[in-house]
């Protein structure tokens, strides 16, 4: 029911724009750029766009689902309540998993027809696995940045910040070795980054033991910004308690 | 009303709008940081594939910024209008005694001014980080071409505005319709690379020959004039279509007593 209300975008007139139209274009856009200005692939293109297409359900979902929970004024009623708060973060949580995991596949199966992905039949379960672990940590980035929502006026700016971020530090476009040093360091500590080598990798055949490596690094990434977001949304709880902003816009 | 009065009018609704959008973190990221982010993408994807040459980091700065004006007019421009619904002012501008074409045309012109800024900022990054050089084949042609540029995405931003307030979720459609027109306008991308459909599109849409004619006064061997022409006329042909659209949309809005409703 909180996806329904809280995620502005769950709405055909919107999602299909936004959530199938927008990520079609991206990776076309992608695809056509990368292959004329370097010597690669299409295909190499689409695959890092079609993972990181899902940015848009989940951490703008993420984002729009605990924030808009004090700008739809609704925030005091469920503080108020003495539900489990690790049950509520993780109940918001779960539909914007599916969501992101939904728009990467449709992503994929673009770039299959139209742009030369090619996926080993023998590692369709560890690309599927790869996905979800991708898709589950920048969920959990996209709830950090609805924590910190909960202090901002508009957290949809840090939400593109992270997505523009995602798409230049993660090797999305740009393999990692070819970024400065520094960039690497943000980029090996951002979600997407393992995640998105282990689907490539495993696109390529690769099997669960030559990636499962790279998909446990990027669940801990994941879970430890879950972690760091439940914090956040507790202190935060707590602090509007005492100073009395729980409502203040 | 006089031609003096009537430029008056453009230029402080031109420049509210400006400051409008200047205090808007959303538009602040879609004119600066998001071109700045695309340069550096677009600086080393060229890097990667060996174009390190002075000339094709400005055609990257260029386009880039371009992007951002792109992106400014699309959603500057699309949401104009139902803005002024959810502030309460429509109504009132409709039923001044000021034509509210005009009042329309400093609005749009208002966000593709912003959306320059984008331009400066990209070739300011690309000087400092990637020791881009600054040069321009034909100087004294350069006002010319940002004029006409400014001229013509301010009147596709007017077809926008007057086109866009007829769905009811304009922010969507600029998210559709952001990634598509960078590409087939040939920003980033020659448009002899994409398929041969897609020339007759982008010879109808404003970035194209406006990216055409700042390029071609900045890295092309040949002056832009058929780019800058081709803004002007397409400037005109917009105008012309927002007019009609506008006075449509309106029309509709007084006789279904929807004009101030969401």
């Amino acid at each position: 029911m909180s996806y329904g209300m809280l995620f502005n975008w769950a709405r055909p007139s919107i999602y299909i724009p936004t959530l199938i139209g927008g990520p079609t274009f991206q990776l076309f856009f992608f695809a056509a750029l990368g292959s004329y200005a370097t010597d690669r692939s299409p295909a190499y293109f689409a695959i890092g766009n079609a993972v990181q297409v899902s940015v848009l359900a989940g951490v703008f979902g993420m984002t729009m689902a605990i924030a808009n929970e004090r700008w739809f004024g609704t925030l005091p009623a469920i503080l108020a309540t003495p539900a489990n708060r690790a049950a509520l973060f993780a109940g918001r949580f779960l539909p914007f998993v599916a969501n992101g995991l939904l728009v990467s596949i449709y992503a994929l199966i673009v770039g299959i027809i139209f742009l030369g992905v090619r996926l080993e039949s023998s590692s369709l379960a560890v690309v599927g696995l790869a996905l979800l672990t991708t898709v589950f940590s920048c969920t959990a980035i996209g709830a950090l940045q609805g924590a910190i929502s909960l202090r901002l006026r508009d957290g949809l700016f840090g939400a593109n910040i992270i997505m523009m971020g995602i798409l230049l530090f993660c090797g999305v476009n740009i393999p990692l070795a070819e970024l400065p040093a520094w960039m690497q360091v943000v980029g090996h500590m951002l979600p997407f980054t393992h995640g998105l080598q282990a689907v490539r990798e495993a696109a390529a055949g690769a099997g669960l033991q030559q990636v499962g490596g790279l998909i446990g690094i990027e669940f801990l990434i994941g879970c430890a910004y879950a972690l760091v977001a439940f914090g956040l949304f507790s202190l935060l709880e707590r602090s509007a308690r005492q100073n009395a902003t729980l409502d203040v816009r | 009303m006089s031609a003096l009065r009537t430029a008056r009018l453009v230029w402080s609704i031109t420049w509210f709008n400006v400051r409008m959008l200047l205090a808007s973190e959303f538009f602040v990221l879609i004119t600066f940081i998001a071109p700045l982010i695309f340069a550096t993408l677009g600086f080393f994807l060229f890097r990667s594939g060996g174009g390190t040459a002075g000339q094709t980091l400005l055609y990257v700065a260029l386009g880039t910024g371009m992007m951002g004006v792109w992106s400014t007019t699309l959603f500057g421009c699309g949401g104009a209008i139902a803005w002024q619904r959810w502030e309460g002012t429509l109504e009132l501008l409709v039923s001044a005694p000021t034509r509210y074409d005009l009042i329309l045309v400093g609005q749009t012109f208002g966000a593709v001014v912003f959306g320059f800024y984008g331009i400066a900022a990209t070739l300011v990054w690309g000087v400092v980080l990637f020791g881009m050089p600054i040069e321009a084949t034909f100087p004294l042609l350069l006002p010319l071409s940002l004029l006409a540029a400014i001229v013509s995405l301010g009147s596709l931003g007017m077809l926008i505005a007057t086109s866009f307030v007829l769905y009811r979720h304009a922010n969507a459609l600029g998210n559709l319709l952001e990634y598509p027109i960078w590409l087939v306008t040939g920003l980033l991308v020659p448009l002899w690379t994409l398929p041969f459909w897609v020339q007759p599109i982008s010879w109808l849409l404003a970035p194209t020959w406006g990216m055409e004619a700042i390029r071609g006064a900045t890295i092309s061997a040949q002056p832009p004039l058929v780019a800058i022409v081709m803004c002007f006329v397409l400037a005109i042909g917009y105008y012309v279509a927002a007019r009609f659209m506008l006075l449509y949309v309106l029309d509709k809005a007084r006789r279904d007593a929807t004009l101030s409703l969401q």
